[in-house]
């Protein structure tokens, strides 16, 4: 969804080709923009980050449905990126040098990759193709942990500059993580065209000491987080998520479904003796009818809180590996992470392409002042000021953010109509997005304008908030351009 | 009764020092310290960062849920838990931001029911009390608090800069022990090991209750890794894997074996050893903690005010000193320069005086040879004796006034330079008088009397009558004839004329040597008056300079007096202070040696390096 009148991803193709004009003289900087236009027509790049130990590999193989990250050597995790293809395929891309293949293939139905040709120092960059239709829309970069040390800065900027959108794992989501988070979006481009970060709790399923109802517990924490004001202004969006659980959910195979299946056949007693420690579970000798190192491999998959939920639900009747497999993904939360991604990433792709662009295009700029450039510059800044879908990024992050408060029965709606769940017409107008004809959404979007109008201009309300309403009007214009597209040039 | 442990004498000296140093605060503070490392009961302060399962490992070490749990943020205020015969709770809380200043009536305490309490601590109820709750207590009858144990459970630590955080500080002043929660899922974190740093620094008795261990297979390596993480930042705890859950499945089913897996049979012995072994165990360390760090405070005072040892006082003295004597050099050269200015000048003065005055009689003299070659001095004398002594009165008055005038502007300069006491005039001069000149003598002169006339016509006309008598003899006429005696009659007239000339002459010179010499007389008596004067004015003016230097000198020798007195002064009180601050050090080395005496080197962690010298 863009404004009427300028096409941001328009703009930014513009400004970047006249930049490569521009810049025809300095190869690296011509490099640098043909990468950046390269990448403008590229799926959405969601890096996945945070510090060690939140769950990232597990968060990354639950959304790609394979069990491989993390990838890597041993103690040397690579930046890997996942993408969708038809068939799979490990290309190495090292730091200087000719880009290699490595050898990929399932064992015992679980994709392995096999680096061990390279040295760790030469991983610079592993690109993964995987059939998966998760992957349709966007690519996955799965990053090593981030250092707690003064290197953090640094990995930061990488993860912001190589990616238009990043998941950052935490494990509370506390003040540390939250620091973490403002210095990810602090560069000149995310000030203009502030959040594009959403905030995920993988391991949801520890809460609460591995109760059955954690994720109930989990959900809880994360609409807390949604609501508190600190946490808002510097993410888009909370997702709590059991990562374990997800990822079981989507990779599960035959034996571990066999297995858990054998598991819920014992004895309850017996069972829920076992489950009460991970050690009484793991130990060497268990009357349940597994193998130690089978028990040590379904611990590690599926954790405590997983086993029971598994041996729970499998009891209950969802004995298939389909039917347990829908059950755990639908539990673990992953469906709220992908809507999430889905809301706040790929439906605006394209302004966060062309955000990546205007940032690309801003680090050119800033390396290499030229008086010829600066039009480019003013015009840059002009779009960063103006462009509409940026406006709508900010209102939203200052609604959020509690920055500006509207009155209570404009807050909803506003938040609503600037894309605040979801940019598509019906989510705008809060319309069902099957049943609504254009009929209807006309009718939505012409009432809606005419009520933000009056708010536009009502005197009661301060400066800023008029100035809010203004966006929401020109939201509600482009919302009519988007449904004529004849209507406007 | 048995003596008193070495600790307690430790701690007693410290708060001595400290109330020698007038640290009324530390030693206040040591006080309390004290009273309740004599009380029997063992506070431990269950401290972590969120979630990490506080309150859970509470109620699971009194096998009771008194502590509100919850997946989120749970507890909001202090919870104390300690033995009653009865369970009993009450809230406490603090009115006085919500009553009138004036009759704040500071913390209230409300009797309550347990459940209720676990409510509000958990934020979960209604706001039935008035004003923040400053702290729950809770009391229950159970066995492990009957031995003195008092746990308190806080507010999760999550921000180092939260007011939580700061409240966890401040009760980390009441702790004997501190019960550190941390998840077992996850090692240490470093804002963990910050907190850890900076609990032993305040209370060195930490015990580490790895929890939830249930939940992780790998719990043993975690406790490693994190025993490593301990080792490197110099913390020395004990660290014990704990299991909340299986300790309340435990006392649900009665089942000792998990009760031994959920490792509170570890915990429980650990804490119950410390309580029964406070004197011994506990108490050592944190005396050596509070004690050391009081020293080191006292010593860093203590420094501090050997450091200052020039004072803004003496640096001023110093200075003034130095001006002073400064000063005092200019003067002495001023004063040296000034008198051979001042001889000097009198003798060019003198010069001069004598010169000019000689100049004026000399033209006096002159007039006096030029009248004298013409006049008779006989009928003269008298009007030029007159004219004389005017002149000469006149010569003098002008030689006189011009002395006074040279005088006059050398006393001026001296005056502007050592400008006298009470602005009068340096030198009084006199003003003229008319010297009493010795009366001018008349010349001895001859006049040329009638007889002597007679006498020496008679005498040139002899001459002549013989000498003509002679010649005319020799023609025959007699030797007195009339030619002869016509000869003798112009003989006897030219030797009178002759004679008469000859008299004036020496008349005159007989009146220029009278007037020569009373010229002479009178030059030397005026040009000793003026040589008087102006040895008189020189002598006044060399007095005056010395007087007046020698009044400088002494007001500038007061000042450099009072400065050296001062600066001396300064000095005698510094190494005073000096030498009772080096003591007081001392003292404290020695106190710091006890400590660490007292303390196993382990106990005192990163804090004993307090490098002392005196």
């Amino acid at each position: 969804m863009t404004g009427p009148g300028a096409h941001l991803p328009d703009i930014a193709w513009a400004m970047l080709n006249s930049a490569l004009g521009l810049y025809r003289d300095n190869p690296r900087a011509t490099g640098w923009l043909r990468h950046h236009r390269e990448r403008f027509e590229e799926p959405l790049r969601v890096a996945v980050a945070g510090p060690r130990g939140v769950g990232k590999s597990t968060l990354v193989n639950a959304l790609v449905g394979e069990e491989i990250a993390p990838v890597g050597l041993p103690g040397h995790q690579a930046v890997t990126w996942f993408q969708d293809a038809a068939e799979p395929r490990a290309t190495v891309y090292p730091p200087h040098g000719q880009a290699g293949e490595a050898p990929i293939g399932r064992i015992d139905a679980k994709l392995q990759v096999d680096l061990r040709e390279w040295r760790p120092d030469q991983l610079g960059q592993v690109v993964i193709d995987v059939p998966t239709r998760a992957l349709r829309d966007l690519v996955l970069i799965d990053n090593p942990a981030l250092p707690t040390d003064e290197d953090q800065g640094e990995a930061l900027d990488r993860i912001t500059r190589q990616s238009d959108a990043v998941l950052y794992v935490g494990r509370h989501g506390d003040a540390e993580d939250l620091a973490v988070m403002r210095a990810a979006t602090d560069n000149p481009v995310s000030r203009a065209a502030p959040v594009n970060l959403v905030l995920v709790l993988a391991r949801a399923d520890e809460i609460g000491g591995g109760r059955i109802d954690a994720l109930t517990s989990a959900r809880q924490i994360a609409r807390r987080y949604r609501g508190d004001v600190n946490v808002r202004g510097a993410c888009q969006d909370v997702i709590a998520i059991a990562g374990l659980i997800a990822q079981a959910g989507r990779t599960m195979r035959e034996n571990e479904f066999a297995a858990l299946a054998k598991l819920s056949a014992v004895d309850r007693t017996v069972l829920d003796d076992a489950l009460l420690s991970a050690e009484r579970f793991t130990a060497a000798e268990v009357p349940i009818g597994l193998s130690q190192p089978d028990r040590h491999y379904l611990f590690d998959r599926l954790g405590l809180f997983g086993l029971r939920l598994t041996t729970t639900l499998l009891r209950r009747g969802y004995d298939s590996q389909i039917t347990l497999s829908a059950q755990l993904v639908q539990r673990s939360g992953l469906r709220d992470l992908r809507e999430a991604i889905a809301q706040s990433f790929v439906e605006r792709r394209e302004v966060l392409k062309a955000r990546s662009a205007l940032l690309g295009l801003d680090t050119v700029l800033r390396s290499d002042p030229r008086p010829e450039a600066r039009k480019l510059a003013l015009d840059l800044e002009r779009a960063l000021a103006n462009a509409h879908d940026f406006r709508e990024l900010r209102l939203l992050a200052t609604l959020r953010a509690g920055r500006l408060k509207l009155p209570e029965e404009l807050a909803e709606e506003a938040h609503r109509l600037i894309g605040g769940q979801g940019v598509s017409l019906p989510a705008r107008l809060n319309l069902d997005e099957a049943a609504a004809g254009g009929g209807e959404l006309n009718q939505a979007i012409i009432a809606a304008l005419s009520r933000w109008r009056r708010a536009a201009e009502n005197p009661l309300l301060s400066a800023d908030q008029r100035r809010a309403a203004q966006i929401v009007v020109r939201s509600c214009e482009g919302m009519i351009s988007q449904l004529h597209p004849g209507m406007t040039g | 009764m048995i003596a008193p442990p070495p600790w307690l004498d430790v701690l007693d000296s410290t708060i001595g020092a400290c109330a020698s140093h007038q640290r009324p605060d530390l030693a206040h503070r040591l006080r309390q310290r004290r009273a309740r490392l004599l009380d029997d009961r063992l506070r431990v302060l269950v401290v972590g960062e969120p979630n990490q399962g506080k309150s859970q490992l509470v109620n699971a070490l009194v096998n009771a849920p008194i502590c509100a749990v919850g997946d989120d943020l749970t507890t909001t205020a202090p919870t104390v838990v300690q033995h009653a015969d009865v369970p009993s709770a009450a809230l406490v809380t603090d009115t006085a931001g919500h009553a009138p200043r004036a009759i704040a009536p500071g913390p209230e305490r409300v009797d309550t029911t347990i459940d209720e309490v676990s409510k509000q601590v958990a934020g979960r109820a209604g706001a039935t009390h008035r004003g923040a709750i400053v702290r729950a207590e809770i009391g229950i009858p159970r066995k492990l608090l009957a031995s003195g144990l008092v746990l308190i459970d806080t507010p999760a630590v999550g921000d180092p800069q939260s007011a939580g955080a700061a409240r966890t500080f401040a009760a980390l002043d009441q702790a004997d022990t501190v019960l550190l929660a941390t998840d077992a899922t996850a090692e240490l974190s470093t804002r963990e090991l910050d907190l850890l740093v900076r609990i032993v620094k305040s209370c060195p008795n930490v015990i580490i209750a790895l929890t939830k261990i249930d939940l992780s297979p790998r719990w043993r390596q975690v406790a490693e890794a994190n025993r490593e993480k301990l080792a490197k930042a110099s913390v020395s705890a004990r660290l014990i894997g704990v299991s909340a859950v299986l300790r309340l499945q435990a006392a649900k089913t009665g089942d000792q074996q998990i009760n031994a897996e959920s490792g509170f049979v570890d915990l429980i012995g650990c804490l119950q050893r410390e309580v029964t072994g406070k004197s011994e165990h506990v108490a050592p360390r944190a005396v050596a903690v509070a004690t050391s760090t009081t020293i080191a405070a006292l010593v860093t005072t203590l420094r501090g005010q050997l450091a200052g040892t020039e004072s803004a006082n003496s640096v001023a003295a110093t200075a003034q000193l130095t001006e002073a004597q400064q000063q005092f050099d200019a003067l002495r050269k001023r004063t040296g320069r000034w008198q051979t200015t001042v001889a000097d000048e009198m003798a060019d003065i003198g010069a001069d005086v004598e010169h000019d005055f000689r100049e004026r009689t000399r033209l006096i003299l002159r007039e006096v040879d030029r009248a004298f070659d013409e006049a008779e001095p006989l009928t003269a004398w008298e009007p030029f004796g007159e004219w004389l002594a005017e002149n000469l009165m006149e010569a003098a008055q002008a030689n006189f006034a011009w002395l006074v005038e040279r005088c006059q502007w050398l006393a001026d300069r001296v005056a502007a330079e050592f400008p006298p006491e009470d602005g009068a005039s340096v030198v009084t001069l006199p003003e003229w008088a008319d010297p009493e000149t010795a009366d001018l003598d008349d010349p001895r002169l001859e006049p040329y009397s009638v007889g002597a006339r007679a006498f020496t016509g008679l005498r040139g006309s002899y001459g002549g009558v013989l000498m003509f008598g002679l010649i005319t003899s020799m023609a025959g006429l007699s030797l007195v004839n009339p030619i002869s005696l016509a000869a003798g009659v112009a003989f006897a007239g030219k030797t009178i004329r002759d004679e008469a000339d000859g008299r004036l002459k020496r008349r005159q010179s007989q009146a220029k040597s009278t007037a020569q010499r009373y010229v002479d007389d009178f030059f030397i008596m005026c040009s000793k008056e003026s040589k008087d004067l102006s040895r008189k004015v020189q002598r006044t003016l060399r007095d005056h300079i010395t007087e007046r230097a020698e009044a400088m000198q002494a007001e500038l020798n007061t000042t450099a007096t009072q400065a050296r007195e001062t600066v001396q002064s300064e000095a005698t009180r510094r190494d005073r202070t000096n030498l009772v601050v080096r003591q007081s050090l001392e003292q404290l080395v020695n106190l710091h040696h006890k400590v660490q005496e007292l303390a196993t080197p382990r106990a005192l962690g990163g804090s004993s390096g307090l490098e002392l010298t005196a």
